[in-house]
């Protein structure tokens, strides 16, 4: 195996040209190394992002924030901006593993790993997430709900570099969060994690709605049939659609095929109602 | 496993407890296996191997990280800092000390992971509570103290540099 630390976009493109299939992009590693080191991949090439300054930053541009590839969990967890604007984002980081996994995993990982229980996918599934894609062959943005194929599958071709990540903000009169449950409180994968985002009009009529899910048997994925139950709903009325959002989303997790599936249909109406009241109740004259 | 025969080499230059380093790893070596095979630091311990236990965490540029799967090829231009390079003059930090008064070493191998995630702590949050501290261990496996003396010995240490 060789190990090819790159120091710029173009270099790394070049080599991943170069290696093709045969090389393997390296961030944080938290996801490649053991990997590696179980003997479950042996790549030709390492090929060593981690010291592209220009993947690190978080920018705002016209309303819209950019989020470097290389930006880590630790950096999403505690930055101001994203605890603002970005707060299911924030939170979810603060959940991936312990301080040590989140000091060098970044959010470029998470995405392209495409792991099912991938804790900041939900949250970036809420943000409408659009991915800056580049290859030798050029430029190209796609969402990350058309990026999402499967458990660990993505439409990223070999050759291409997650760049930095789109992100919109949550509105003025909104809020959102995310949750997880987990064996352990700490340091352990999502058996199913829920991200919910909330707009509300001045009358308390809620005028956007956005839930995603991982956990379940595909993809991190938006869950629209439940979004629209919400959809319409008078925030400070009868909040009795929280039991019926939270079964649409039970019924999203699939066929009950394993015990785990009828366990995470279980915890996620539960998940569901706490999340949405902890989201309302941040909502100025929401809470009736 | 640290060492393949097919893996070639890269150089790296860094600074390990304030001194400067340059020396040759294999693609695959991980920051562990570079500190405690190629400069006899073997206070990070190896255990789990997998990042889930702590034993081999040392701090990257002051952030705590779990030296047994990180690349070593990637470490060019960091600072990292061992158990080694705690104590200055043989002088042991405010922590140690705390750590001996309490009794919170029993074995002793989660200890030099351990003492870098609270240095870690201590240097962002100079006064933690009880939950910042367990928070911050979340990632640290203790077989033996049952972690109360470890807290309370971290608790004493913020207090005794408190003003
Ligand atoms: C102890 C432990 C606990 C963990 N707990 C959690 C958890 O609770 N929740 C969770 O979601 N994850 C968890 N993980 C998994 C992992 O930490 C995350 O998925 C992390 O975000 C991966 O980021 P990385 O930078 O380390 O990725 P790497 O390991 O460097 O890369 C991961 C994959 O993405 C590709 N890749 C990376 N960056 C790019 C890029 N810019 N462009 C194209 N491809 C790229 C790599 O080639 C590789 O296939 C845990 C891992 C460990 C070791
Ligand atoms: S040996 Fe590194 S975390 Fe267990
Ligand atoms: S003192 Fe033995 S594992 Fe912690």
């Amino acid at each position: 195996m060789q190990f090819c630390r790159v120091r710029s976009v173009a270099e790394a493109v070049d080599e991943l040209s170069r290696w093709g299939t045969e090389g393997r992009i390296l961030a944080g590693g938290t996801d490649v190394m053991p990997q590696y080191l179980r003997g479950e991949q042996s790549p030709a090439a390492l090929i060593d992002i981690s010291g592209i300054d220009g993947l690190q930053g978080i920018s705002e541009v016209g309303g819209v924030t950019s989020i470097g590839a290389l930006v880590t969990m630790r950096r999403l967890a505690t930055a101001s901006l994203v605890q603002l604007r970005y707060p299911a984002l924030a939170q979810a980081a603060a959940l991936v593993g312990a301080w040590q996994t989140q000091t060098v995993a970044t959010l470029g990982g998470n995405i392209c790993s495409a792991a099912a229980t991938a804790d900041t996918l939900p949250a970036l599934l809420v943000a409408d997430a659009q991915l800056m894609l580049v290859s030798k062959s050029g430029r190209r943005r796609v969402s990350l709900e058309e990026l999402l194929e499967g458990p660990g599958v993505t439409a990223l071709r070999p050759t291409e570099l997650l760049r930095a990540v789109e992100v919109e903000p949550l509105g003025e009169r909104g809020a959102e969060g995310y949750v997880k449950v987990s064996r352990r409180s700490a340091m352990d994968l999502a058996v199913v994690g829920l991200a919910l985002r909330l707009s509300v009009t001045p009358s308390g009529v809620i005028s956007g709605v956005r839930i995603a899910l991982c956990g379940g048997a595909r993809a991190a994925h938006r869950v629209p049939t439940a979004e629209s139950l919400l959809l319409g709903s008078q925030l400070s009325g009868d909040i009795d659609v929280f039991g019926a959002v939270g079964e649409e989303l039970a019924r999203a997790v699939g066929p009950a095929v394993s015990p785990e599936a009828h366990y995470r249909r279980r915890v996620l109406r539960g998940l569901f109602d706490r999340l949405a009241r902890r989201c309302t109740a941040q909502i100025p004259g929401a809470s009736g | 496993m640290l060492v393949q025969p097919s893996e070639r080499d890269v150089t790296i230059r860094l600074v390990v407890n304030d001194r400067a380093h340059q020396f040759d790893v294999d693609a695959g070596e991980t920051l562990l296996g570079a500190l405690r095979e190629r400069l006899g630091l073997t206070g990070p311990k190896e255990a789990c191997y997998e990042g889930e236990c702590g034993a081999c965490t040392v701090l990257v540029d002051g952030g705590p990280v779990a030296s047994c799967i990180l690349a070593a090829g990637s470490m060019s231009g960091r600072a990292v800092r061992t158990v080694e390079g705690l104590a200055r003059a043989a002088e042991l930090t405010t922590l140690q000390q705390a750590f001996v008064r309490h009794a919170a070493v029993q074995c002793g191998y989660c200890t030099p992971g351990v003492l870098m995630v609270l240095t870690a702590l201590l240097d962002e949050v100079p006064d933690p509570c009880e939950s910042d501290i367990r928070r911050a261990l979340a990632g640290n496996i203790c077989r033996c103290t049952g972690y109360q003396q470890i807290v309370e010995a971290a608790l004493d240490a913020a207090a005794s540099v408190q003003p």
